[in-house]
């Protein structure tokens, strides 16, 4: 069976999915009734009627030809660096300082950009230190360890 | 002369130096994000709003409307000047506002919607102050089942406006609705969909989603496909328009500004509808309509008038019904709860200082954008200049420590970065995130109305139609569905986004 609209179809599937897991999990709540609603009542009725529109989708996808109904490609370069630049910064914030995970920061998202270059990546680390500190550390006194814990204690 | 009081107090409270201090800030802020390519006004608002916590909330709210209209602006400005619009409303702004600055008459565009947004700034102010009692007063009326017909008939409105397809906004809808539900349940106590994750007991942080889903997603997008841009970096010609340019401008000001102030109170209403209604308008009244796409003044005095008039009065339902009308009073919203500020129509006896403090820095705000933006419109040329590949990492950095910053955790990072991936996959299947975002917003005042109009009916759902003002608002939403799904409007609906594409 050909898939005329896959954007159409996996749109309804993740729907479809999403909606269902929605209203089953929410059966480990209590319903309620009508006049009283517990706290499965509203998700329950929501996740069903997200699943069934879900389902309707994908049925069109597949049935219905449309403008522009092939996906682009997925690209999981760009978004692999940068969503792991950003978590590396959550890792590494505690334990390591500011300093270290902007750093970390800014030259693993750059890995992401078509053009790459080592001496690009120090300078905006650089200048975004500088900027961050006086604004955030300096200006607004937000409370975020700057340097590594051992040098901070 | 009640409004003659109320908005001296409101000026009183926007005139003082640290009011006006985060006023200018806020525009000059959001301007500097919002000229960014790709970046729109919800992205900027989302990434800055961290920004705004420490300060008490008055000064918040100003900032926060200073970076919407700065974005905004600065949205035009690279429209003009580049062809790519930062936010959709300004999508109409490329048509002829690129043509003119091929003609070497950009700085002509850039000043003809500079004080074309100021005009409508200035009227748009006006009607709100003007609204603002009156709607209060009727918002007084509204019990439980009025709000959830009303939340019905703004989500409706708002899926009639995204572009694509009406299923898939709808599915958007729901499942915003569905995230906002997650967390502890207000009536029972039960932590809902939380997984044991005590972070998650509180909720979806909302700027995780909305800096996520908008900020993270629109950065990959834009990191993946490669550079090219044309930026009339030399040619920007003298600012002021000629006599002729000023002659056709300034008519097309008065209607932007008179269909923007009406479009932008509409539930689903705004900045996108206004633009869109305005540039067909001008086309259509046009003695030359063929100069359209080729650089005619009024295509873009039309749409910049009455986008900024739409952004403006989309505050009015915000502020006196608690009810955003669209993605970025939804963010206004959530930015008022998280100064303990109970949204809704309580807002203006309980905190008036900061309800007409906020409706006189909008004329204020206008104000310094265009006293801002006339003279520093070679700085932005110059940061558009800038290589994307050196500012993403900067608005990343901004955008970690904002989100760590909310609770001091990184947790809230981790989520926003998934939600970040969650907002690529939806880009990737035209899945238009605005929604989302507002059913996110809306989920909990829903299901809390919803509950309470059920208790009070005793379990009985026909009191959404029995009650004549909450039917009319169902039937409004009814008919708009309706409209919508008509053959011959769908087709038009769909040749009008393909358009903008």
């Amino acid at each position: 069976m050909k898939i005329r609209n896959p954007k159409n179809f996996w749109s309804g599937v993740m729907f479809f999915a999403l909606g269902l897991g929605f209203a089953l999990f929410a059966q480990n709540y209590d319903m309620g009734t009508a006049q009283r609603m517990g706290p499965a009542y509203f998700p329950t009725v929501l996740g069903a009627l997200l699943a069934l529109l879900g389902l309707g989708i994908a049925i069109g996808g597949l049935a219905r030809e449309g403008h522009d109904g092939k996906i682009d490609k997925f690209h999981f370069g760009p978004i692999a660096w940068i969503i792991g630049a950003i978590v590396a910064f959550g890792v590494l914030l505690r334990p390591a300082g500011l300093v270290v995970a902007l750093v970390a920061l800014v030259t693993i998202s750059m890995f992401g950009s078509h053009e790459f270059k080592w001496k690009e990546a120090a300078a905006v680390s650089f200048v975004m230190g500088v900027i961050v500190y006086l604004v955030f550390i300096y200006g607004l006194k937000l409370t975020i360890p700057v340097w590594p814990a051992f040098i901070e204690n | 002369m009640e409004l003659i009081t109320n908005l001296a107090l409101g000026f009183a409270t926007a005139l003082t130096p640290i009011n006006l201090l985060y006023a200018f800030v806020g525009v000059l802020v959001g301007t500097l994000i919002g000229v960014l390519p790709g970046i729109g006004p919800i992205a900027t608002l989302a990434m800055l709003l961290p920004t705004t916590y420490a300060l008490p909330p008055t000064s918040a709210l100003i900032m926060l409307a200073g970076i919407y209209y700065g974005a905004q602006y600065g949205g035009s400005t690279t429209a003009i000047l580049v062809n790519l619009p930062g936010e959709s409303s300004s999508v109409v702004t490329c048509i002829d506002g690129y043509q003119m600055a091929r003609k070497g008459r950009a700085g002509a565009a850039l000043a003809v919607a500079a004080l074309g947004s100021f005009f409508a700034g200035t009227v748009a102010t006006v009607i709100v102050a003007a609204l603002a009692g009156p709607m209060v007063e009727f918002a007084f009326k509204f019990g439980p089942a009025e709000y959830f017909s009303l939340m019905v008939l703004g989500l409706i409105g708002a899926v009639v406006l995204a572009s694509g397809s009406l299923a898939k906004a709808i599915a958007m809808i729901l499942l915003g609705l569905l995230l906002g539900l997650v967390g502890t349940d207000v009536n029972s106590g039960v932590a809902r969909f939380s997984f044991d994750i005590p972070e998650l007991t509180d909720g979806i942080g909302f700027v995780a989603i909305a800096m996520g889903v908008f900020g993270f997603a629109e950065i990959i997008a834009n990191v993946e496909k490669r550079e090219h841009r044309e930026v009339f970096t030399d040619r920007v010609g003298r600012l002021w328009p000629s006599g002729e340019e000023f002659k056709k401008a300034a008519p097309a000001a008065v209607r932007g500004t008179l269909l923007g102030s009406i479009l932008g109170v509409l539930p689903g209403g705004g900045a996108l509808l206004a633009a869109f209604a305005a540039y067909t308008v001008e086309k259509k009244i046009a003695k030359d309509p063929s100069e359209f796409g080729k650089g005619a003044v009024a295509g873009v005095a039309g749409p910049e008038s009455a986008n900024n008039a739409g952004a403006q009065t989309s505050f009015i339902p915000m502020l006196t019904l608690g009810i955003p009308p669209n993605a970025v009073m939804a963010l206004m919203i959530g930015a008022m709860t998280i100064h303990n500020i109970q949204p809704g129509p309580q807002v203006m006896s309980s905190n008036p200082a900061l309800f007409w403090g906020l409706i006189a820095s909008m004329w204020i705000g206008n104000l310094m954008l265009v006293i801002l933006n006339l003279p520093l419109i070679g700085l932005w040329v110059q940061l558009l200049k800038v290589p994307y590949r050196w500012l993403y990492p900067a608005i990343l950095v901004f955008c970690c420590i904002g989100v760590y910053s909310i609770n001091n955790n990184t947790f809230d990072v981790y989520m926003t970065a998934a939600f970040g991936v969650v907002g690529y996959v939806f880009y990737k299947l035209r899945c238009e995130p605005a929604p989302l975002l507002l059913g996110f917003i809306l989920g909990p005042m829903m299901e809390e109305n919803l509950r309470r109009a059920m208790l009070l009916s005793r379990g009985d759902p026909m009191t959404f139609v029995t009650r004549p003002l909450s039917l009319t608002l169902l039937l409004m939403a009814a008919a708009l569905l309706v409209i919508v799904a008509l053959p011959a409007i769908k087709a038009k609906r769909e040749e009008a986004f393909q358009e903008a594409d």
